[in-house]
């Protein structure tokens, strides 16, 4: 065979197979939020948003209250669940489990869903203040029966909603534009 | 290479040898001459190839192939999602907490006497930062350095977890048994108790001991404080027959004479604020006091003077007595029974041809009148406070009010209880928050007496030198988990819990109560009970013990007057002071900065907070003053033997400016043998100290020697000068009237960079040096607020201290008495900063709010900004300060602010989570943010108000009219660099006739 023949009909070929190997691998590697989404870790107490925040309408922020006045929005504490399940579904066994937790007084570790590195300080007042609804990032939680992330807290996906928040923002708000200074969030 | 020699062939003698035995030719050299490698260095697996003697061991490639192996799986396991770790809500959650907001609390913090009102910030439960209650009438929101620190010691990993009994750790019970057994063995004997605390200035804690007494009539009790200063505690006795608590009031003070006193040193902040009320001029004609300092050693106070004159303490006392003679020959009205005809008039001899100060300051006295003050330093000789008091007693001076307070022991009372204890007059001693085994001056007598007693239990919080000679340990609550009450000269303050307690911890007043039942006596069992119950009954009406737990505090009507003066103790101290001579070199022992008497020196944050004066972290030298330096051939650093009276130091001395020809300074509570940090920082001070308490601190004829051996100082400054630039500015009266910007003139700056804009907000600072004492609050107020880590002696001597906020310190003027002036130096947060410009990795860049801004996750360390930075405010953590820390030293953090890893620069942020805080709020609220809402940390903390923080786009903002004021400047601004702090020039206001000693007329 031809030296060149051989060179057209494999090394070509081959080194095409790689280059596109590469982008694709590299590209598939820095996709963004590739590991952020689908993330949803099981629970200590199988907790269905579905049933709570979408059957029976429960607004975000009666369990999650520290969202508009604190940096966090908090998981509520377990007294708090008791305040129904005292008496709601007091026979199912998850609930039997919670109600164990409560009168011991015991910690109830929740699996971490939605996660910033510690260099982060992300508050919540502003955006809920400013009438951003949960779901922006924290996706359609009000359909999940096992909470999943929908989106990674990146700085990316942060910015771009800094710089374009009309999406996010209820149609009469006012703001144009979210903060994009270093000091806003790191400190 | 490898050369290999013949198995058993003779070694040639090698030209170069290394050892004996090479040269010697053992048997053992010839055989390791001949191996390459030795022992242990060469692989197991390759011993046959190589044919060399068989070894186990662990091969390169093995250790490469298992690293390899080990980066890929670490590689495999980092690209999983595990890991985001769990979050923990309450189970049953605290009302009054939502996680991520603070509370504050109100309580108070004890030191001797001194009783500071303060506001806990806590964050989920944990105390992170403390200011001084906003409610309370005297110290109005502020508090001193030490107390800000204190939070630091709750989370000390030194504090003692759990009752200890001859060395071993036991339950409560067993400890409680122990000490119950032996004090009702001691009462059925009717052998007295003696029982060491510190002051009580608590009313609840007074009851208590008197409840102990009527349990156990055999119990003798002392209030030690071996920094409270004797002499003072002598003096009152002497003049007003009765422990007297005296307080400046110098909002009412038009000409104050400090003899020795130094109130401006950051321990009172109440006359820490007046000062500052009566220096923040706005324009000339505002009234100023006026303040004249005679003292030995130079301090935080004679810093501040408008006139300062170096004298030796023990002649203080006379130059007062000649002082209330000349106002006497003024006419002034002397009290009742003083003979003052053993007083020689005229100027002091120590004032030689300046006579015209001491006329003007006679003058200056008479004048103010009522409005004058004299304070008498706590450590000063025993006639010189006593001086004082006639003074004040002549001038009838509103400056100054006194309370009845419990008496103090002195040195010679425990000296008392020492030989009591030697004799065996003791059943059982209880040492309750004190430590006498290390601040009674004769160590070696306290340890043999305190063995005598047979029965020794020890109540505090870290195990120290008195712990370890107790049987039983208790350890106490620190302040922050403690109930507690203290009266103030205007308010009963309140001191509450703020955590619960973190180990197996009690009241030290519960422990009394238990002994009180187990003596046969009525006692609850919790000293909160105890404390409400008093309360309850004594709380005006309409007011509940709630509210007061609340504001902290119940206001009272303060009786200001003075008790009477009794003239008749003059005559014999006229006679003491007129006999006390300047004998060789005198030596003051006066309370360190950082450890007061020695109770903080484990606490790092003080450690490392410069000295306000020296500027030494980590040490305490002894401060020789410049002409003794010279004739004794002593240089900065030169370690030298400090001998008095059969005890001797040895340790390094600082050359002082300013401080009196003759004298010796050196700071007590340092040269602990007990502490993770404090053992071993410092030489022990209190063997020098005096069984006299006339004059305890103040001792005639040390002697100083040179030791051999240069230490290398720990310092933050060591230069003291400003080359010529004007870095900081100092005017008089005189110049502030007519020229108060001297010949400078606004630099007309070219800038290659295009201006910055700023939309809605651009903060800024304005700092007062007129205000500013240099008492360095607003450098543990930003540790405390910003994580600012401690990095120890050995790199504070490199340079390498982190604090964001400094105090500069300058000398101007003739080194035996210069002008000094104090600047707070942090980020200008420049508009065009020259650190922003030179940063590869645009780390550090400006904020549309005029913030110079750090992103920590950003740098790189390339450390460039630091070097571009004019002012050198820039830190760089070289070393890994904080990552190795573990609960409970972490739990002081505050949570809103990054901690930050090795090699990365950090600077002072403007309190930035404070600002994002305020204007969160202020959003949500839909309101504009208010002038003077965002306070940052050094603000809150400045007891002089020297600080002003604000929006300088607010023309109605009170820092925005300061820029403008007449004194107003910026540091370097021929630069160009734009700083967004202003400074306004120092005041200075010396008596007309420029009778002044304190040199010429500042360079400006």
């Amino acid at each position: 065979m031809h030296r060149f023949d051989q060179a057209f009909r494999f090394v070509l070929p081959a080194a095409a197979v790689a280059v596109l190997a590469t982008i694709l691998s590299v590209g598939w590697f820095t996709q963004p939020d590739r590991f952020a989404k689908g993330y949803a870790p099981e629970q200590p107490i199988p907790f269905s948003h579905e049933l709570h925040a979408g059957t029976l309408r429960m607004p975000c922020q009666y369990c999650h209250s520290g969202a508009d006045k604190s940096r966090h929005a908090g998981i509520p504490s377990v007294d708090l669940c008791m305040g129904c399940h005292k008496v709601t579904r007091a026979d199912r066994p998850a609930i039997q489990k919670l109600a164990r937790i409560a009168n011991s007084g015991a910690p109830l570790p929740w699996q971490r869903v939605h996660t910033l590195p510690d260099h982060v300080f992300f508050d919540h007042r502003p955006h809920v203040n400013a009438g951003i609804a949960c779901q922006n990032c924290h996706g359609e939680v009000q359909t999940m029966k096992v909470v999943t992330r929908d989106m990674g807290m990146r700085m990316g996906n942060c910015l771009a909603c800094h710089r374009d928040p009309h999406a996010a923002l209820p149609a009469d708000s006012k703001i144009t534009k979210g903060a994009e200074h270093c000091a806003a969030c790191h400190r | 290479m490898k050369t290999r020699l013949p198995e058993h062939g003779p070694v040639e003698t090698p030209r170069f040898w290394r050892t004996l035995d090479e040269r010697i030719e053992t048997p053992e050299a010839q055989r390791a001459a001949q191996d390459e490698f030795l022992p242990g260095a060469v692989p197991g697996p390759f011993d046959d190839v190589h044919g060399l003697p068989p070894q186990s061991g662990f091969s390169r490639r093995d250790f490469l192939g298992l690293v390899s192996a080990t980066a890929a799986l670490a590689a495999t396991v980092a690209c999983d999602r595990k890991g985001q770790g769990t979050v923990v809500p309450y189970t049953r959650r605290p009302v009054e907490i939502v996680p991520g907001v603070a509370n504050y609390y109100a309580s108070a913090f004890q030191e001797g006497r001194r009783v500071y009102p303060v506001l806990v910030k806590t964050r989920e439960g944990r105390p992170i930062h403390i200011t001084g209650n906003d409610e309370h009438p005297g110290v109005k929101g502020k508090t001193s350095p030490r107390a800000m620190a204190d939070v630091l010691r709750l989370y000390d990993p030194d504090r003692l977890r759990a009752p200890k009994a001859e060395g071993r750790t036991v339950g409560w019970a067993e400890a409680e048994s122990r000490l119950h057994g032996a004090l009702v063995a001691a009462k059925a004997a009717g052998r007295p108790v003696l029982l060491i605390s510190g002051a009580v200035a608590s009313p609840t804690r007074k009851a208590l001991l008197a409840d102990l007494k009527a349990a156990l009539p055999a119990l003798e009790h002392l209030a030690f404080e071996p920094a409270a200063g004797d002499a003072a505690e002598e003096a009152a006795q002497a003049s007003f027959g009765q422990s007297v608590d005296l307080q400046p009031r110098l909002a009412k003070a038009k000409v104050i004479l400090s003899l020795g006193a130094d109130f401006l040193n950051g321990e009172d902040p109440e006359a820490l604020g007046a000062w500052g009320a009566k220096r923040r001029l706005k324009n000339a004609k505002d009234e100023i006091n006026r303040l004249w300092v005679l003292e030995g050693p130079l301090t935080l106070t004679g810093t501040n003077a408008d006139v300062r004159v170096p004298v030796s303490p023990s002649r203080l006392g006379a130059m007062a007595y000649a002082l209330a003679k000349e106002l006497a020959a003024k006419g002034v009205a002397v009290p009742a029974g003083t003979d003052l005809s053993s007083i020689s008039a005229g100027v002091p001899a120590e004032l030689g041809e300046t006579s015209k100060l001491w006329s003007n300051l006679v003058k200056d006295l008479h004048r103010a009148g009522r409005n004058a003050v004299v304070l008498c330093g706590a450590q000063m000789p025993v006639e010189a406070h006593q001086a004082a008091h006639l003074l004040n007693a002549m001038l009838g001076s509103e400056a100054i009010s006194g309370r009845a307070a419990e008496p103090l022991a002195t040195v010679r009372d425990l000296d008392a209880a020492v030989q009591g204890m030697a004799a065996g007059r003791y059943a059982a001693a209880i040492f309750w928050d004190v430590n006498p085994a290390f601040a009674f001056p004769r160590a070696s007598a306290w340890k043999e007496a305190v063995a005598k007693v047979p029965f020794r239990a020890w109540i505090g919080l870290m195990e120290d030198e008195t712990a370890a000679q107790c049987q039983v340990l208790l350890p106490e609550n620190h302040w922050l988990e403690s109930w507690g009450d203290f009266t103030t000269g205007s308010a009963e303050v309140l001191q509450q819990p703020t955590i619960g307690t973190l180990y197996d911890t009690r009241h030290g007043e519960e422990v009394l109560l238990g002994v009180i039942r187990a003596l046969g006596g009525h006692a609850p069992a919790s000293y909160h009970a105890y404390l409400q119950g008093r309360w309850q009954k004594s709380l005006p009406l309409g007011t509940s013990f709630e509210q007061a737990l609340h504001d902290g505090l119940v206001k009272i009507e303060s009786k200001a007057a003075l008790p009477a003066f009794r003239g008749a103790s003059v005559a014999a101290a006229a006679r003491r002071a007129a006999g006390s001579k300047a004998e060789g070199l005198e030596l003051v022992l006066f309370p360190g900065f950082a450890t007061h008497d020695g109770r903080h020196a484990n606490n790092s944050w003080l450690q490392e907070t410069p000295d306000p004066i020296t500027k030494m972290t980590w040490d305490n030298p002894v401060s020789v003053s410049v002409q003794d330096a010279k004739a004794l051939g002593i240089q900065e650093g030169d370690f030298v033997t400090l001998s008095l009276e059969g005890a001797t130091l040895r340790l390094p001395a600082i050359l002082q400016p300013g401080q009196a020809k003759g004298v010796l300074a050196l700071a007590l509570g340092y040269g602990r043998s007990t502490g993770g940090v404090a053992k071993g920082v410092g030489a022990n001070a209190y063997p020098l100290m005096g069984l006299d308490p006339a004059s305890a601190n103040v001792r005639p004829g040390a002697r100083l020697a040179k030791a051999g051996g240069k230490k290398d100082l720990s310092r933050t400054q060591s230069h003291h000068r400003m080359e010529g630039r004007d870095i900081v500015r100092s005017l008089t009266m005189d110049e502030f009237a007519h020229n108060p910007q001297g010949h400078h003139h606004k630099p007309e700056l070219v800038s290659l960079y295009e201006d910055q804009t700023f939309p809605d907000h651009k903060w800024g600072m304005v700092i007062d040096l007129a205000a500013c004492v240099g008492c360095s609050a607003c450098v543990v107020a930003c540790q405390s607020e910003n994580n600012v880590p401690v990095v120890g002696p050995e790199q504070v001597a490199r340079g390498r201290e982190m604090h964001w906020i400094r105090i500069d310190r300058y000398y101007e003027g003739e080194l035996e008495n210069p002008k000094v002036v104090h600047q707070p130096m942090l980020c200008q947060h420049c508009d065009s900063a020259p650190c922003e410009n030179v940063c590869p990795v645009n780390a550090t860049s400006h904020s549309p709010d005029g913030l110079n801004q750090m992103a920590y996750n950003r740098c790189v360390g390339t450390r460039y900004c630091g070097n571009n930075c004019p002012y050198k405010v820039r830190r760089f953590n070289f070393l890994e300060y904080t990552a190795y820390k573990t609960e409970p030293e972490t739990l002081v953090n505050n949570p809103e602010v990054t901690v930050r890893p090795r090699g990365v620069m950090e600077k002072c942020s403007f309190c930035v989570q404070r600002i994002n805080d305020v204007k969160i709020r202020a959003k949500g609220e839909a309101r504009a943010i208010l002038d003077g809402e965002i306070t940052t940390a050094c603000m809150a903390g400045c007891p002089s108000d020297a600080i002003v923080f604000g929006d300088l786009k607010d023309p109605k903002s009170k820092v925005a009219q300061l820029v403008a004021a007449s004194r107003a400047y910026r540091v370097l601004e021929e630069l160009g660099a734009k700083p967004a702090i202003t400074y306004l020039a120092d005041l200075k206001n010396p008596p007309p006739n420029g009778a002044s000693s304190e040199g010429g007329p500042h360079a400006s």
